[in-house]
């Protein structure tokens, strides 16, 4: 089997398969598109084919070449300035074949292939064609017609009419050309009995039209132009910058039209005497198409032509086949149909159809070998002993790294290409010689990777040990150290009083680092008290008590502060910065009040504040007598006594603290702030598994629960799929013995349940009945409540739950701030 | 929101309309005021893992295939990106990297000094 089918296009070439009954189109490993412009450049040391081609056609003509498929079979070449001879259309296809080949991705040799031309070839121009397909190095090329190919792929699609007998024809407008074909099928084969085109007339004619027709004539309008039109076509025109933007904006306005009824054009330019121009061009799809139908008569009277001459009535015709881009147009479609009163067939796409319709025919033909054109001394075998050396830096700072490999074997006659793995650089096809030297570009903050790859004339890929290139750019740079522990955010645990860590950046993370994280305020703070928003960041485990951690930096923003009252609930923008050197920054911004406050530390400037050092200390102290009482009450004695000892040495350390002065300049305050932090780690592995059994209890009764609901409620597909990749995540989230992650998996979980219960109708009932008697606490304004509690009962008899769940949330919006947020008495204010 | 639900790429619609709105700020006289919305805006779509890049002033030649280009002035070897139309967007996840919009932008020869 051949299997292999190419729509080796005058404007654009694509390449399928056929395989177990399916058609893959494959696509261009660079930019992801399904076709490849036609068209090669010969650049300085490089051959490059495709879309980086197509951008130099217009401006660099003598070394860029394309629409050489309307040379095909002629005696014309091409001579390319550092070109040795001359270069024929042939050469030219096998260019563009050799480049399809890369897009097979599946590692298979492309060794045979179904290659289609237009109806128009004759045999000259055809063996052309096959010859290209042998200096691509095809053994076996067959050639299929265009229109023959599309109909195919109409022809092979599951719900295509199955016919044995009958005509229709193939309208064929791309971006560059346009071809009308007369198919017929008899006794199941399919022939061309006539055909039209203009190789001149496509979808780039009608974004031109765009601009020198609607455009332009605006932009005279607008402002003050001399000779606006030839400055924007002519190269060294003022305007040619504008002529090329102008150009990409209507191909989108065009694409939008196709769906929407208008289309906005938006940009900015000055005019001839320097005056700032702003425009919004609305393009309606009724001045489109007036724009649009001359050029779509030229393609209708060909249609016309081939209906007559072939004494046709429309209803001897099928349907007209549509193909190529533009026939994405509705207008096209409409004048289409209209023309010959006959059904416009859409059902395939337009792009990539004459591609999937040759490789259905390759599907059915059997390889045979066709005789070379040219002798090709080229193979895989010859070049075996050729092996490479690379050098480069693994990881830069810099944009570009300077790459070279060494080879030694014989490199006459073979090129290499190097392209980037994301698919943002490509070098192209280069001679490869015994040194090659590259700049490679890297993506910023990333691990980028390239391959190399030596290839044959035919653009086979020669096997070589070449082993895959890393390049680290910016943050994982080996200048940049790794961090050596958890840097966390101290927050409010409101359920147990208490504070807990929340990583910001993870141990291992690679220096320097930024990021923003909104949290919210957990209590309210009165513009002008002493209560006040504690901001602290410490170093070390963050599944640790906060206190066992260091503390590397902070912002205290008291109420005396605030330009008015900050209320709980309201958001706080945390920004943390660490650079390679662990200067920490941080910025704290209060959504609420617009203030911002901003604060910097170094290593070399430990951060210890006395007052807040007494508050931790005795937080610590607090604790630790708790947690006496829980173990004396469980008869644990000896842990017991474990931490007696640790509550004498906090209660020492904290009277230390008392006696400083908050400028105290000595070293007392950090020697105290270790002995802090070597006693809160004390305590955090005496007490941390007992948390951790908590917590992990906790999870698996909010689990039984969230059971119970998925099947006393019916939850939709969209949360039953939520609940299965929660449950995924369960075995690695218990396994961090992080509390406060499986705390968060916990609130999720939770947040879940809530989410299905709420939807449904009993639940809500209930819900509105529980507020209705008060047991969330007495409503702020009862008059208002009154009334919602009024609403909520019609609600109910109507069986609006819509409704309900809005005076659900209006009533809770009326309990008093208590009710809804715990009052927590301590804490750093943030959770 | 769960972040699996969101489609990368249906997001790039969002991700064009916010460089356009950045520079169309940056142009303004009080446009610093929304610096702050803008890089949250940024951030938050760095934390889904699309990041994206203004090219504008770049070298420019054939071998940048994150970019489609279009040339415009007379013809140089020298060339520099001098508009961006749509930016060039990548999504990291973990260790790799995609491609996923290629910049739009308009070249023309670098003007020498």
């Amino acid at each position: 089997m051949i299997n292999f089918g190419i729509d080796l296009g005058t404007t654009n070439s694509a390449i399928a398969k056929f395989e177990k009954g399916q058609v893959v189109i494959f696509r261009n490993p660079i930019g992801q598109k399904d076709t490849l412009p036609s068209v090669v450049a010969f650049r300085q040391n490089r051959i490059v084919v495709g879309d980086k081609a197509r951008e130099y056609l217009a401006k660099a003509p003598k070394r860029v070449i394309g629409s050489f498929k309307r040379k095909m079979g002629t005696n014309e070449t091409y001579q390319v300035e550092g070109v040795q001879g001359a270069i024929s259309p042939a050469d030219l296809s096998a260019y563009v074949l050799k480049e399809l080949k890369n897009f097979v991705h599946t590692g298979e040799k492309v060794e045979s292939a179904v290659i289609t031309i237009p109806a128009s070839f004759d045999t000259v121009q055809s063996n052309a064609t096959r010859k290209a397909g042998e200096y691509a190095g095809f053994e076996s090329v067959k050639l299929l017609q265009e229109p023959i190919a599309a109909s195919l792929a109409y022809a092979n699609q599951d719900e295509a009419d199955k016919f044995e007998e009958g005509q229709w024809l193939v309208y064929d407008l791309g971006g560059g050309t346009f071809d009308v074909a007369l198919i017929k099928i008899h006794d199941g084969e399919m022939q061309v009995l006539d055909h039209e085109g203009d190789n001149f007339l496509g979808g780039t004619d009608f974004d031109q039209a765009i601009v020198e027709q609607l455009l332009i004539p605006h932009l005279e309008e607008k402002g003050k132009f001399e000779d606006l039109l030839n400055q924007m076509r002519s190269a060294s025109g003022k305007y040619n910058g504008l002529y090329h933007k102008l150009l990409l904006l209507a191909e989108d306005a065009k694409v939008q039209l196709s769906t929407q009824p208008d289309a906005e054009i938006e940009f900015e330019t000055e005019d001839d005497e320097g005056n700032e121009l702003e425009i919004l061009f609305t393009i309606k799809r009724a001045e489109f198409e007036a724009i649009l139908a001359p050029y779509l008569e030229k393609t209708l009277e060909m249609m016309r032509n081939i209906v007559q001459r072939n004494s046709l009535n429309p209803e001897q015709l099928k349907f007209v086949l549509m193909v190529g881009g533009s026939t994405y147009i509705p207008y096209v479609r409409e004048q289409v149909a209209q023309q010959l009163n006959i059904e416009v067939n859409t059902r395939i796409d337009p792009t990539t159809a004459v591609a999937v319709g040759a490789a259905f025919y390759a599907g059915t033909q059997s390889t045979k070998r066709s005789a070379p054109a040219v002798e090709i001394p080229m193979g895989d075998t010859q070049f075996q002993g050729i092996q490479v050396k690379v050098a480069y830096q693994k990881a830069t700072q810099e944009l570009t790294e300077y790459f070279t490999a060494k080879f030694e074997g014989k490199t006459e006659g073979l090129f290499y290409r190097i392209t980037r793995g994301d698919g943002g650089f490509d070098t192209g096809l280069k001679p490869l010689q015994e040194q090659i030297e590259e700049d490679l570009p890297l993506v910023k903050d990333t691990f980028n990777t390239f391959s190399l790859r030596v290839l044959d004339e035919q653009n086979n890929s020669l096997p070589l040990d070449v082993p895959a290139i890393g390049i680290t750019q910016g943050r994982y740079s080996v200048v940049g150290q790794p961090l050596p522990n958890d840097i966390c955010l101290e927050v409010d645990d409101v359920e147990n009083l208490t504070t807990v860590l929340e990583v910001v950046f993870e141990k291992n993370t690679v220096l320097p680092v930024r990021k923003t994280i909104t949290k919210q305020i957990t209590r309210t703070i009165a513009k002008g008290s002493n209560e006040h928003l504690t901001i602290s960041i410490v170093e070390g485990p963050g599944t640790a008590l906060p206190a066992a951690n260091q503390t590397i930096g902070f912002i205290r923003i008291s109420g005396t502060e605030l330009e008015r009252d900050l209320i709980a609930g309201s958001d706080v923008e945390i920004t943390l910065e660490m650079s390679e050197s662990r200067d920490l920054s941080i910025q704290a911004y209060l959504m609420m009040t617009d203030q911002e406050y901003e604060n910097a530390f170094s290593p070399s400037e430990r951060a210890v504040n006395v007052p807040r050092l007494a508050e931790e200390l005795y937080a610590l102290a607090d604790k630790i007598r708790k947690e006496i009482e829980e173990a004396e009450m469980q008869d644990n004695y000896e842990t017991a006594q474990k931490l007696v000892d640790l509550e004498y040495e906090i209660l020492d350390i904290a009277d230390k603290c008392k006696r400083l002065k908050e400028d105290d300049v000595t070293d007392t305050k950090f020697q105290l702030e270790d002995q802090k932090r070597k006693i809160a780690r004390k305590v955090d592995e005496i007490t941390r598994d007992k948390y951790l059994i908590r917590v992990k209890q906790e999870y698996f009764k909010v689990k039984r629960e969230m059971e119970d609901v998925l099947e006393y409620y019916t939850p939709g597909e969209e949360d039953q799929k939520l609940f299965t990749k929660m449950m995924n995540e369960e075995k690695s989230t218990l396994s961090t013995n992080s509390t406060l992650k499986i705390q968060e998996l916990i609130n999720r979980v939770r947040r879940l349940s809530f989410r299905i219960k709420w939807n449904n109708s009993n639940f809500i009932r209930n819900f509105f009945m529980q507020l209705r008697n008060g047991w969330y606490g007495t409503f702020t304004s009862p008059a208002k409540a009154q009334d919602l509690i009024r609403q909520g009962d019609q609600a109910i008899e109507v069986g609006n739950d819509a409704r309900l769940r809005q005076v659900i949330n209006a009533l809770l919006a009326l309990l008093p701030p208590a009710a809804r947020n715990q009052i927590n008495s301590g804490g750093t204010g943030i959770g | 929101m769960d972040q699996t639900s969101l489609s990368h790429t249906s997001l790039l619609p969002l991700v064009n309309q916010l460089f356009d709105l950045e520079k169309k700020l940056n142009k303004l006289e009080n446009g610093q005021k929304a610096q702050r919305n803008l890089r949250r805006m940024r951030e938050s779509l760095e934390d889904l893992g699309l990041f994206f890049h203004d090219p504008l002033g770049e070298r420019y030649d054939e071998t940048r295939t994150d970019c489609e280009a279009s040339i415009a002035g007379e013809y140089s070897e020298n060339l520099v990106i001098t508009e961006v139309l749509k930016p060039i967007i990548h999504l990291k996840e973990g260790p790799s990297v995609q491609l996923l919009q290629l910049g739009l932008v308009i070249v023309a020869a670098k003007q020498s000094k």
